[in-house]
């Protein structure tokens, strides 16, 4: 291949370089109102009046939005698809508040500092409620929605049959908190409204356009052809920027204002009143045969949904289905249950619940490890999926798998058996520092299917030039999708991916679609536009043969050329082609593709990692990381090591610093000053290793997902190498010098 | 007040009260939105410029702090369409996903380059501390310090 496989730089590299690409906060049109919100100061109540006359006198103002004054209609922000039936959950702005952070109101001002001032002018009164923070507040029976139970749903699934007797019984506890996305862009949103036209116009950096449409059409009782949504630069999403909560009001306020607005995020904003990964907690008990093969797991887990339920009753199931994505389960017995407390909402977050099933599973089989005297990454190449098995909870193959080459490759890279014994010495020899190391796999998916169907839709045009232009419905997250469309589009066509053009998600141009999450992007669409190429290429291959009398079985293309295998000589350019079918025969050369995959093959990565923790501080340091993907043929393989990369540097994070906490008082944690991020010093050179041999059947070229599935094995990586230095069963995650200091204080303290 | 400043080398005058911030002043006055706003309380190092070349925060740079200050902005480096050494090795290199931080980063590292021609590793990644980036684990970012390091000295020779 000429193009595939071959790295390059995402394709506005150098705009984002310059300075010059311009993101939805960057964007000024005319008259454009600024919008600032005001948020409720308390946890649970009503809102029993909004007063804003002071605020209204500000100069510069032109109106104050609120519940008393906006429609009572509802929306659910986790909506992406018209199919789906869910609650109506949440107004523009509430007059019943569910959190501290919830919108109360909005101030439309010319300047965003007129805005912001004015926001502090509103006066709001409340009739304060009993809330809950947490899981115990809310397991105790706190009632933290009015008319409701705190457990909001149970879901329970078994599969298989439990074993009989002979097995090594294995408990754990494993418990996360929320944590946030960081973006380092803010949510953003520009809105327009045409009245003459009745036309509603949102730019956004978002995951879905047309899951916007559906909620904004819905919401506002609009037809659908008049909400025009465009994804703007996406200055980062890890699923932060697929739930719609500025949209919303942004389109409602220029609704009313007949003008365009902008609603930009604080980064306060942004960490609190978003969207959060939601807290999780389960308590797992496995059961092991003598030999490290996992016979059962029965999972007890409940998800924290916050003050919103949104995605929650969907998450825990997806939580059971990823059980069966990367090891061989024989048994499981799953119980789930959501409870609602009045927190900042969870929501997606990179991974969608398998790094959830990771945390747990990997934890108690490190536990069984150490119970069983055996080595973590053999008794995990007892139990990995291997080719053609087939994912028992879906029945689908999961095709060629790689992970127990992955871990077999990573025990050699990172040199396992030779570290463990160094760590021995290291540890032996000092009274303060503990060495350790650790592994976990983890596994995803690369499509809805077949929890949902899924499918794409691609369109192609050859220019009047030989430049070709594709239409498809992408948001590119940063990590390179319109690149890798491009390239694959390219490699079809045998041409150069620079001549060729591709826009992002925009509802007036590109076909009706279901968003870039769920890991489908390089999947789904990558394989459309595959098609859409290879239409493209057919039809030139047609036309050449009609136009210049050419046996069209012998035609073929090279280097944005039609040649012949029985006439060397014939060498017809995209351009001639082109430009003789639109003169001779009054047409354009355009191909469409619909794609519906019918497989979705297993895709998973193994990591491993080697910390060294403080045992006078806590606080542990990173010395080595290696994550191994099984990734099948990537597209953009820099830009799949780099996405690698950060995920691993993600992992870091929420094993070991990332925390949103939710105080007595319902506030959550507001600053980035006490949200700690690992920063360039504190990681080292994280290597990747790509297995590309395990190609999937319906990927463009055999590829499958990486941008999910590598944040995956991360976190549970970082933990399993803590608690191989400490000797300890750590489950509470993060590991903060505090945590890790009160286990060795504890441990002290029982050995004395 | 009015304050006079240079801002990639132009003289500028603007009437603003003395509180507003170098942010607003460059994005909101000036329109050079390469200038990020990403925490607005000088953690992320998204809105990092460099003021008489040292690298600073311009949400935390009041107008009152700038009179007869030289600014450079991620737009002083480059001509239009064009990229200086630095700028087109974070792009080359893979140093950019979804570019939010790449403005303030390469000026940390702009400012750096400036003192220290010939840097190691630990002191490039002591020199972005500053800088968060979401997407990456930092390794083509570092490279790509490393490589503009490298090509400014031989085009110094």
């Amino acid at each position: 291949m000429k193009t595939v496989g071959v790295t390059r730089p995402i394709h506005d590299a150098a705009g984002k370089a310059s300075g010059n690409t311009k993101y939805a906060a960057d964007v000024m049109l005319p008259n454009m109102a600024h919008v600032c919100l005001v948020h409720s100061a308390i946890p649970h109540g009503y809102v029993r009046a909004v007063h804003a006359e002071t605020a209204l006198a500000v100069p510069g103002v032109l109106g104050v939005f609120h519940c008393f004054n906006t429609t009572q209609r509802k929306y659910n922000r986790y909506r992406s698809r018209f199919s789906q039936e869910l609650p109506l959950e949440e107004r523009a702005f509430a007059d019943y508040v569910r959190f501290v952070g919830d919108r109360v109101a909005a101030v439309a001002a010319v300047s965003r500092e007129a805005a912001e001032r004015a926001a502090r002018l509103v006066e709001v009164e409340y009739e304060e409620l009993p809330y809950a923070v947490g899981f115990d507040d809310a397991l105790e029976g706190k009632n933290c929605l009015q008319g409701q139970s705190p457990t909001i749903k149970e879901f329970a699934a078994e599969f298989g049959t439990p074993p009989e007797g002979g097995c090594v019984d294995v408990e754990s506890f494993t418990q996360f908190p929320p944590i946030h996305h960081a973006t380092m862009e803010p949510h953003a949103c520009v809105a327009d409204y045409d009245p003459y036209q009745d036309q509603l116009v949102i730019y956004s950096p978002n995951q879905s356009v047309h899951g916007i449409r559906v909620v904004l059409a819905d919401y506002l009782q609009m037809p659908y052809h008049k909400v025009r949504v465009v994804k703007a630069t996406m200055g980062g999403s890890f699923g932060a920027k697929q739930e719609w909560f500025t949209e919303p009001v942004a389109a409602l306020i220029a609704k009313q204002l007949c003008r365009p607005v902008k609603l930009v995020y604080s980064r306060a904003e942004a960490m609190t009143c978003a969207v959060v990964r939601g807290a999780v907690r389960a308590s797992v008990h496995g059961k092991y045969a003598p030999n490290g093969t996992l016979r059962s797991l029965d999972v007890d887990l409940v998800l924290d949904a916050g003050a919103y339920v949104g995605n929650a009753c969907d998450y825990i199931a997806s939580i059971y289905g990823k059980l069966f994505r990367c090891y061989r389960m024989e048994h499981v017995r799953y119980r789930a249950r959501v409870i609602s407390s009045n927190t900042p909402v969870s929501g997606a977050y990179r991974g969608w619940s398998a790094p959830e099933a990771a945390l747990f599973t990997e934890r108690n089989l490190d536990a069984a490890a150490a119970k069983l005297g055996m080595d973590r990454i053999d008794l995990r190449l007892k139990n990995t999926l291997m080719p053609e098995d087939i994912d028992r909870k879906s029945s689908l193959p999961v095709e060629d798998i790689r992970i127990h080459e992955a871990l077999l490759r990573g025990r050699e890279l990172f040199f396992w058996d030779r570290l463990c014994e160094e760590d021995a010495v290291f540890n032996a020899s000092n009274n303060r520092y503990r060495r350790g190391i650790g592994v976990a796999c983890g596994g995803h998916g690369n499509t809805y299917y077949p929890r949902h169907g899924d499918f794409g839709e691609g369109r192609a045009f050859l220019n009047e030039d030989g430049t070709v232009q594709l239409v498809l419905t992408v948001h590119d997250h940063g990590c390179g999708t319109v690149t890798a469309m491009k390239m694959i589009a390219a490699e079809v066509l045998d041409m150069p991916d620079g001549d060729i053009y591709l826009g992002e998600g925009d509802t007036a141009v590109t076909p009706v679609d279901f968003g870039c999450f769920a890991s489908r992007t390089t999947f789904v669409l990558g394989r459309t536009i595959h098609d859409s190429a290879l239409a493209l290429r057919d039809t030139i291959l047609d036309r050449a043969s009609e136009l210049f009398d050419l046996p069209r079985q012998d035609l073929y293309v090279e280097n944005a050329a039609v040649r012949s295998k029985s006439e060397p000589g014939v060498c017809i350019s995209y351009r001639e082609v082109a430009q003789t079918t639109m003169l001779k025969r009054r047409r354009n050369i355009t191909a469409a593709a619909q794609f519906a995959n019918v497989t979705n093959p297993g895709v998973t990565g193994a990591h491993f990692t080697h910390v060294e923790v403080d045992t006078w501080t806590g606080f542990t340091r990173v010395l080595d990381y290696l994550a191994v993907h099984d990734i099948g043929q990537p597209i953009n393989p820099g830009m799949c090591i780099a996405q690698i990369q950060g995920a691993a540097q993600m992992g870091c994070g929420a094993a070991l610093r990332e925390e949103l906490v939710v105080g007595k008082d319902g506030r959550c944690t507001a600053s980035l000053s006490k949200y700690h991020l690992f920063l360039a010093p504190d990681l080292p050179n994280i290597r990747v290793e790509l297995l590309t041999e395990g190609r999937s059947q319906e990927g463009p070229f055999g590829a499958k997902s990486i941008g999910e599935v590598s944040f995956v094995p991360s976190a549970p990586a970082v933990c399993s190498a803590v608690n191989d230095a400490l000797g300890s069963e750590l489950g509470v995650l993060p590991f903060t010098p505090d945590r890790i200091l009160t286990y060795l204080a504890k441990e002290k303290e029982e050995s004395l | 007040m009015i304050v006079s400043f240079y801002v990639n080398d132009r003289l500028v005058q603007l009437e603003t009260p003395p509180e507003r911030r170098l942010l607003d002043l460059l994005r909101e006055d000036l329109h050079l939105t390469g200038v990020k706003e990403g925490c607005g309380e000088g953690e992320c190092g998204a809105c990092t410029v460099l003021l008489n070349g040292e690298p600073i925060h311009a949400c935390l740079t009041l107008a009152i702090q700038l009179e007869g200050c030289h600014i450079t902005t991620i737009e002083g480096l480059s001509a239009p369409g064009e990229l200086d050494i630095l700028q087109n090795a974070f792009a080359e290199e893979l140093a950019i996903q979804c570019g939010f931080c790449t403005t303030g980063m390469i000026l940390s590292a702009k400012a750096l380059l400036l003192k220290q021609p010939d840097p190691d590793e630990t002191m490039i990644r002591e020199a972005l501390s500053g800088n968060i980036c979401r997407c990456s684990g930092y390794v083509q970012i570092v490279k790509a310090v490393k490589r503009a390091a490298r090509e400014l000295r031989e085009a110094a020779v």
